[in-house]
């Protein structure tokens, strides 16, 4: 039997052995770092966080020199400008934290810093994983704040929150307010009407009665005029824009019925419906707030990731000397050095040095590219194995990641979008209502003149689309929440409309149909006196110590460990050690001179070949089943790839892929997608790479792998948390599921709404019956919603 | 009966002061995470041992 990790939870690695001491027991952990985590949340009394903890911690990663160097450089008054703001002799910064899971972890988090010298307020949100932190910066600095976090086993970066997630949140709060106002009131307001029913059945003293409509209007004033308010705005909006929308109905209702209320309340005449607006007013704001928090979720997620650019640059001065200065003070001409893994900050031509650079998420070929002086290289790629130092030639805006965000703008504006169900009932749900009640005014006016206005107040009231406007958003929210258990987040509300509608699928090739990254397609043993299985376990234990990216294909398998001694990485050649009597290495081919071969690694044993290692970017094994059920459901499939090769040839032949088109630049692929539009397709891109972030707001609907580049995450309009492209199936049923619940809901509701009309023009309709009517067709249409969450 | 007259009105008043309090709440973010708070009774406030240990760290 494995033992799990007492802080981590994750099996214990056998021949691994420390504990812990909790509660007089001893304890295992999994690794040093759990262990140094650990021993520091136990030793500040802080054991709290074993015993309530809903979530197991992440796995702790120690800190290497290099990371605390970037961490010294956050103390930097020039890099802080960007994200730290001054509260008085305080200073402010939102960190977002990695591996917060519970509220165990917010309250951990609030405690250690806390204990910090200097430190003035923690506020942990363990929905959105960010930490708001007040501190003295005299008394204490950001990097020993971050420290701290990662002593207790959380890594954080510094958050630049942008203005349209800013946004987000007042509109949050703002629907709150009103949402409390309508919900506080109405509960009055329904308490007053309750005791005005049973008078009419009773017998009410009328000084009584006209009290009780003056209390009703003064609490029913502050739901109309304050929480019903943005119906009314949107309405005019739409009126403005010569359209007519869902909040036409809604505000003619609310506020007609509410003027009416008013005038017969001060003339003391008529009926009053105050109870009747103010509920509906709450059940829509519901319904709308509950539909907005979902995608505010989702969006909250993707708005976490860091940004593509480093902060911080190694500036090499004319002296010789390094400083480390801010990415974004960076001049042309300026020279600067980037070490090994890390992301290049600007755009440049490499002086010295040479290295090859992953480049994958600019052109989506998975291949490192290999650069040596006189080559440009582009910010936001990622240096893989030399040191080298480039000189700048392009800053801001001309950038090659500035240009591809530029076009991703550009995009958004000229977006298709598909004409909402919504709008199209709301046209002329709004000309029938506004007809029908002009003749019954008119009408009544000829029978019975002193009964013509409230006759047609209360056809108004009656058809107050209520379990309308909700058969929508209900429906959404419910879809969405489903959804978001599955892995599947949803940031627009388009989405669910789109996905039954369209019918061309585009894929890019790299990370998105395969897995992007390497993994061994075949291994071809030279000497006759090595097992495969021999060479295998030494090759993997060889590879451990790699940085390279081809070396995580080989760390991955699981193979019974040789003991190596004298390990040696040798920049731009591979990894060399002893094994025994041997001198053993794993490299690129040519790296003794005495073998060439087309494989990505050869291991040698004392200087001479033993075996080649072929690897190949994986094809995702959900792929063929994904692209078989999207043709069975007549959307064809496409490939988009930026890879120049013969690869996307082989895979859309292999995955029977209806055509390909491989070498694009963001630019092709946007413009193949904007011409399929122009035929009245109706397209959905998936795809990852920061290349295919200007083509997501070219389609209808763009998806996005959690695996794929931050831009692309940002734009798109899905995120498949657990990048299974079988979730694509998942969303499709789901959105279809989804489309069906909307078409009963209006169904009912509008019969709802049908039935009750004539007998409100007949003026059979008295408020009680109203209300009645108008809860039990909402409830329907909700439980019918509710029906959704079952998938 | 016409005690309703003065009851009513204080009714509302506290409804008022009920609806200040949750303005209050919703400025002051305590709406912005309901899983956290709902928690919070949960853990002891051992700040005497917390800052206990950390003397200890110190004099070692």
């Amino acid at each position: 039997m494995t033992t799990s990790c007492f802080h981590c939870l994750e099996p214990v690695p056998p021949g691994f052995s420390a504990h812990v001491q909790f509660e007089s027991q001893p304890q295992p952990v999994c690794c040093t770092g759990c262990q140094a985590v650990a021993e520091t949340i136990l030793a500040q009394g802080m054991s709290d966080y074993y015993k309530f903890r809903t979530d197991s911690a992440g796995k702790v990663e120690e800190l290497v020199p290099e990371q605390l160097k970037e961490l010294l450089s956050y103390d930097n008054a020039d890099i802080q400008q960007d994200f730290v703001s001054q509260q008085g002799e305080l200073q402010e910064v939102l960190l977002s934290v990695e591996g917060i899971s519970c509220a165990a972890c917010a309250w951990l988090i609030e405690k250690q810093l806390l204990g910090l010298k200097g430190v003035a307020r923690v506020d942990v949100n363990t929905s959105t994983h960010r930490a708001m932190i007040l501190w003295h910066p005299q008394q204490c600095k950001l990097s020993d704040i971050i420290k701290s976090l990662h002593q207790i086993g959380y890594k954080a970066y510094p958050f630049q929150a942008d203005d349209e997630a800013a946004q987000k949140q007042t509109v949050a709060k703002a629907y709150l307010r009103r949402l409390g106002v309508a919900g506080l009131m109405t509960m009055q307001v329904m308490m007053f009407a309750f005791a005005m029913y049973f008078g009419m059945f009773s017998g009410m003293e009328d000084n009584f009665e006209q009290y009780f409509r003056w209390i009703s209007l003064f609490l029913a004033s502050p739901v109309i005029l304050y929480s019903a308010m943005p119906f009314l705005t949107n309405a005019i909006k739409g009126l403005r824009a010569k359209q007519l929308n869902m909040d036409l109905p809604v505000s003619l209702a609310i506020f007609g019925a509410y003027a009416a209320s008013c005038y017969a309340t001060v003339m003391s005449v008529g009926e009053v419906y105050f109870e009747s607006i103010c509920m509906f007013t709450f059940l829509l704001l519901l319904g709308k707030y509950l539909e907005f928090r979902a995608r505010l979720k989702a969006s909250e997620f993707t708005a976490n990731l860091q940004k593509l650019l480093p902060l911080t640059a190694r500036q090499l001065l004319p002296d010789g000397e390094q400083k480390i200065v801010a990415a974004k003070s960076l001049q042309l001409s300026d020279q600067i050095m980037i070490k090994p893994g890390e992301t290049i900050p600007a755009d440049g031509v490499l002086i010295s040095g040479s290295t090859t650079v992953d480049e994958s998420m600019m052109t989506g070929e998975h291949l490192p590219v290999k650069k040596y002086q006189t080559h440009q290289v582009y910010a936001g790629t990622i240096n893989h194995d030399g040191v080298i130092t480039i000189e700048i030639n392009k800053v801001g805006q001309n950038t090659l990641l500035n240009q591809i965000i530029k076009l991703q703008h550009n995009a958004l504006t000229k977006r298709p979008k598909i004409v909402e169900v919504t709008d199209k009932v709301a046209q002329w749900f709004v000309a029938c209502l506004l007809i029908f009640a002009s003749i019954t005014a008119v009408a009544w006016y000829q029978i019975d003149p002193p009964h013509a206005f409230w006759v047609t107040i209360s056809v108004l009231v009656a058809t107050c689309p209520c379990a309308l406007s909700l058969a929508i958003p209900t429906a959404l929210t419910c879809a969405v929440a489903t959804l978001t258990r599955k892995g599947i987040l949803i940031k627009e509300s388009h989405v669910l409309e789109t996905v039954p509608k369209l019918t061309r699928m585009a894929f890019d090739k790299t990370g998105t149909l395969t897995e992007g990254r390497f993994s061994i397609e075949s291994v071809s043993v030279l000497n006759k006196n090595w097992q495969e299985s021999d060479v295998m376990a030494l090759a993997v234990a060889l590879e451990r110590y790699s940085e390279h990216p081809i070396a995580k294909a080989f760390t991955e398998l699981v193979v019974s460990p040789r003991q190596l001694s004298d390990v040696e990485v040798i920049t731009g050649s591979g990894v060399k050690a002893r094994f025994g009597e041997h001198s053993v290495a794993i490299g690129k081919s040519a790296w003794f001179g005495n073998h060439s071969s087309f494989a990505q690694a050869t291991l040698f044993v004392d200087g001479k070949p033993i075996a080649d290692f072929y690897l190949a970017d994986k094809v995702r094994n959900s792929a063929p089943e994904i692209i078989n059920y999207a043709q069975g459901q007549g959307l064809s499939c496409h490939l988009l790839s930026g890879d120049s090769s013969n690869a996307v040839k082989d895979l859309a032949l292999e995955l029977g892929l209806d055509t390909y088109k491989n070498a694009c630049s963001p630019q092709d692929k946007q413009k193949q997608v904007e011409s399929w539009s122009a035929q009245q397709h109706v397209v959905g891109m998936v795809g990852d790479g920061v290349n295919d972030s200007p083509v997501f707001n070219s389609a209808h609907l763009s998806i996005a792998m959690e695996t794929g580049a931050d831009i692309s995450k940002n734009t798109a309009d899905v995120v498949l948390l657990n990048s299974d492209l079988k979730s694509l199936q998942t969303l499709h049923q789901v959105a279809k599921k989804t489309k069906t619940v909307i078409k009963q809901n209006l169904t009912l509701s509008l019969c709802y709404n049908g039935s009750i009309l004539p007998l409100a023009a007949m003026g059979l309709v008295p408020p009680w019956v109203a209300v009645i009517g108008m809860s039990a067709s909402s409830i329907l249409v909700i439980t019918n919603s509710l029906r959704l969450l079952k998938l | 009966m016409s005690i309703i007259y003065i009851l009513i009105p204080i009714a509302i008043l506290f409804v008022i002061i009920a609806i200040g309090v949750f303005f209050w709440a919703v400025k002051s973010e305590q709406f912005s995470d309901l899983n956290k708070q709902g928690h919070s009774i949960l853990f002891e406030d051992d700040k005497e041992q917390h800052n206990k240990s950390n003397d200890r760290d110190k004099s070692v």
